[in-house]
């Protein structure tokens, strides 16, 4: 390998045979790639060589990858995309049976530096173990055991069982819940209890291939290209977090992204009522300041990061439940402002349970909102929910329904697949407020107020409705970077002008990334994803927001009355494929931008 | 970060007794380079658990620091590979992170457990206490790797000793880093510090496992 700042090296794991290998990864793709998101995603279309594969099927590669920033201390530079075929999306004119987006999920913790310390720039599975097993990293020893005992355990207790059978607290590990080994398609994987790869159902994938975990230890690092350079750029970073943004810190260390759930409500851009409302009346007694008081004991950080956004506590009052994580922005908006649930200790409860078996919280919290609808307007009955009073702001209906969810029993089996199954089989126009894109339900920021923006970043994303996506291609792109080296967007404002994610990637390969080359490379894994999407079926008619957001009007707060223009959606939309460089019809990518963009290989 | 120079040793008995934010257990140092003026004190590296949010910064710049790298002809700091760090963080759930690291007791049990006899005109055995700094050492030279050191500091202290896996002779042996500890230097948050502390504190309780034992009872009680 002469590039530096990688090992080069894939830890490849095959559960049906239980074969192990350490294979090379090209340097061309590398080069293109980076890491993380981008090369996850390289990988996948290189093992996914046709579309409509199942992805709970054996050949559907997982993928945890690091990027080139992991184990490296520059703050807050730490997360780990899981890379896999989505077992949530869908096209609406489905052209497979299995046609499928691809899904990538982001999480922080302490993961994907444990993988790079174990030698490898990410790790990929495949196959379906014939009973339930981990993995067990110790740098070049791997070892596939046996997971019988754990089958089943939520995952706070798993979190401590498997540190137990190991012996050693220094391993680093990721896991699912009961939602994942029920094939639930909303499981994600977490890590620390509480930190997930939430969205696109990678719990799922993890669970068809009877892999309840991966744990990993390692000693080693890779030789960096400017070892002196890099040392320059992170004294520079680690002053400009000490010195010159305390404001930005204080911001992060106080309340984490739950310091928006009161100020998204005043905007009028928060999820209220399964979308209906931008504002919540009630929402200072779920947000920061409520928690800081009632809640919140201690402040925990990623892996060499300076901001601690994650906080712990103990909830105590109508429910009593240890809080590992939340609320965050998105988990107290879902599960809260969305449901109507302004009670914090049952609130708490919900993030609680949800993240101990392992589920999308977004996507939960979304479902949950669409039956909380669907009821209200008697589309659905009581037995319909197999006896749940699901009304608004319902803490135990919402509780019984979501344990249902996770062990898939009756209206639970149903309501785990999604709002777009749900509104298949409710019918009556309930799709109009089944909040997705391609199958996947939307976060918590809602579309009406700052339209231009929302809708274009939740039709436009790769792996479904995504808050993370952005709302124009210079923003997707940089997002698509940031997954790929894997740094965390909540810091992304401290890496600018000398001290760029650029030049860090300069120093770390030896090789020079201009601006405009790095910018160019996020724009290549954007548009390799979307051929992958392509090849699998999704059009421009896939890329819209559901029709409630062109035909509901708040009535509430300081932005009552706001709602989407859907020419002017439909306008914007075009716009962006123009600026993308893509087909305004089909949405997709001119073969002359794929040239360009070093993706000849996606053009059939 | 607050001034906590005039850490006496009336305010750690009270901390201790009370639990609260100043339970600060790590460290004690050597009285010729690292005494206090008045002679009454000792610095040490200390912790304040609750500022610690576990994000093994001080492991990565231990590291750095203790294991550089020559590139082209010139030493560096290295990497950071926490791996190498003398200082450790461990996580614990309920959310509790306890970093750990030499407290170079007074006392030093591992010296006491070494094997090695005396030098006859030292009197130093393979382990020692470095006289200008008061730092413990090893000769490797002279050190054989029975890990009686290690054993000891695991029974009746941190447990922070453990073999090199090549030489299989003793590390983690806290250097201070010449008298600026990076750990301190470099932490995000402020949870650790290079203070005076009381000579004759508690240094029995300081396995990790046990000082996250009570911080999660403290932190997370229900019936509190």
């Amino acid at each position: 390998m002469t590039l530096k700042g990688y090992y080069g090296r894939m830890l490849d794991i095959n559960l049906t045979t239980g074969e192990i290998k350490k294979t090379q990864i090209p340097e061309e793709d590398i080069k293109r790639f980076i890491g993380g998101r981008g090369l996850g995603t390289k990988i996948l279309w290189d093992k996914l060589p046709h579309a409509g594969v199942d992805p709970l099927s054996p050949e559907n590669p997982i993928l945890f990858m690091p990027g080139p920033f992991s184990g490296l201390p520059i703050p807050s530079s730490s997360r780990t995309c899981v890379v896999t075929k989505s077992p949530r999306t869908s096209a609406i004119d489905q052209k497979f049976d299995n046609g499928s987006t691809v899904s990538y999920s982001n999480m922080g913790g302490f993961f994907g530096p444990e993988i790079r310390f174990a030698g490898y720039d990410g790790i990929c599975v495949t196959g379906k173990a014939s009973n339930p097993v981990y993995i067990k990293i110790v740098d070049d020893k791997v070892e596939i055991c046996d997971a019988t005992k754990f089958w089943g355990m939520g995952t706070d207790k798993f979190d401590n069982a498997l540190i137990d059978e190991l012996g050693d607290p220094k391993f680093e590990s990721c896991y699912i819940g009961p939602a994942g080994e029920n094939l639930v398609p909303m499981a994600c994987v977490l890590n620390t209890a509480a930190r997930a790869a939430g969205r696109g159902g990678t719990g799922c994938v993890m669970g068809s291939k009877n892999l309840k975990a991966i744990a990993v230890k390692g000693t080693q690092m890779p030789q960096l290209g400017n070892h002196k350079m890099y040392l320059d750029l992170l004294e520079k970073a680690r002053k400009s977090f000490k010195d010159d943004n305390n404001e930005g810190l204080k911001f992060w260390r106080y309340g984490g992204t739950a310091n928006a759930l009161t100020s998204s409500s005043q905007r009028g851009t928060q999820a209220v009522k399964n979308y209906g409302e931008g504002s919540f009346g009630e929402i200072e007694k779920i947000g920061a300041a409520a928690n800081r008081e009632q809640v919140w004991k201690r402040d925990f950080a990623c892996f060499s990061c300076h901001l601690a956004c994650k906080k712990s506590g103990i909830a105590k009052g109508s429910y009593s439940v240890m809080v590992h994580d939340g609320p965050e922005y998105e988990t107290g908006t879902m599960m809260g402002a969305n449901l109507l649930i302004s009670d914090l200790a049952g609130l708490q409860k919900l993030i609680a349970v949800a993240d101990d078996y392992g589920i999308d919280i977004i996507s939960a919290g979304n479902a949950i909102g669409f039956l909380m609808e669907a009821y209200e307007k008697k589309l659905i009955t009581k037995e319909y929910l197999d006896g749940i009073d699901l009304t608004w702001g319902n803490v135990d209906a919402s509780l019984e329904l979501l344990h249902k969810m996770c062990y898939r029993e009756k209206i639970g089996d149903l309501a785990c697949q999604g709002v777009k199954a749900l509104a298949k089989d409710i019918q009556q126009d309930s799709e109009k407020f089944a909040i997705h894109v391609k199958g996947h339900e939307l976060a918590a920021w809602n579309v009406p107020v700052n339209s231009d923006y929302w809708s274009i970043c939740y039709a436009t994303s790769n792996r479904g409705a995504c808050h993370m996506n952005g709302g124009s291609p210079d923003r997707q792109d940089m997002a698509a970077l940031r997954d790929s080296i894997a740094a965390c967007s909540f810091a992304a404002g401290w890496y600018k002008n000398e001290i760029s994610f650029a030049k860090f990637l300069s120093a770390i390969t030896g090789m020079e990334w201009t601006d405009e080359e790095f910018n160019k490379a996020g724009e290549r894994i954007f548009n390799l994803e979307k051929m992958f999407n392509y090849r699998e079926g999704f059009r421009r008619e896939d890329d819209s927001i559901p029709p409630k957001f062109f035909e509901n009007k708040f009535t509430f707060g300081d932005f009552k009355g706001s709602i989407v223009n859907k020419k002017e959606f439909e306008k914007n939309l075009t716009e962006y494929y123009k600026l993308r460089g893509w087909d305004s019809e089909t949405s997709k990518p001119g073969d002359d931008l794929l040239k360009e963009l070093d993706l000849a290989f996606t053009i059939q | 970060m607050e001034n906590n120079s005039n850490y006496s040793r009336r305010h750690f008995l009270k901390d201790l007794a009370l639990g609260g934010s100043g339970l600060i257990i790590l460290g004690t140092v050597g009285y010729k380079i690292f005494k206090s003026s008045d002679g009454k004190t000792i610095k040490a590296i200390s912790v304040d658990f609750e500022k610690c949010t576990g994000c093994k910064t001080c492991e990565t710049a231990c590291s750095a620091y203790n294991h550089r790298e020559i590139i082209n002809g010139e030493e560096l700091m290295g990497l950071g590979n926490p791996h190498l760090s003398n200082i450790k963080v461990f996580h614990y759930n309920p959310d509790v992170d306890v970093p750990s690291t030499c407290a170079i007791c007074p006392d030093a049990p591992c010296i006491e457990a070494c094997v090695i006899s005396p030098d006859l005109i030292t009197g130093r055995k393979a382990l020692y206490r470095d006289p200008d700094t008061q730092i413990i050492k090893n000769d490797i030279e002279r050190c054989i790797g029975c890990m009686q050191c290690a054993k000891a500091c695991a029974d009746l202290r941190g447990g922070v000793i453990i073999p090199n896996p090549e030489t299989h002779k003793p590390e983690r042996i806290c250097q201070l880093c010449d008298g600026d500890p990076q750990c301190v230097k470099h932490c995000p948050f402020g949870a650790l510090a290079y203070i005076e502390v009381a000579a004759d504190r508690d240094l029995t309780n300081l396995a990790p496992a046990k000082i996250a034992e009570k911080l999660i009872e403290q932190w997370y009680n229900f019936n509190a």
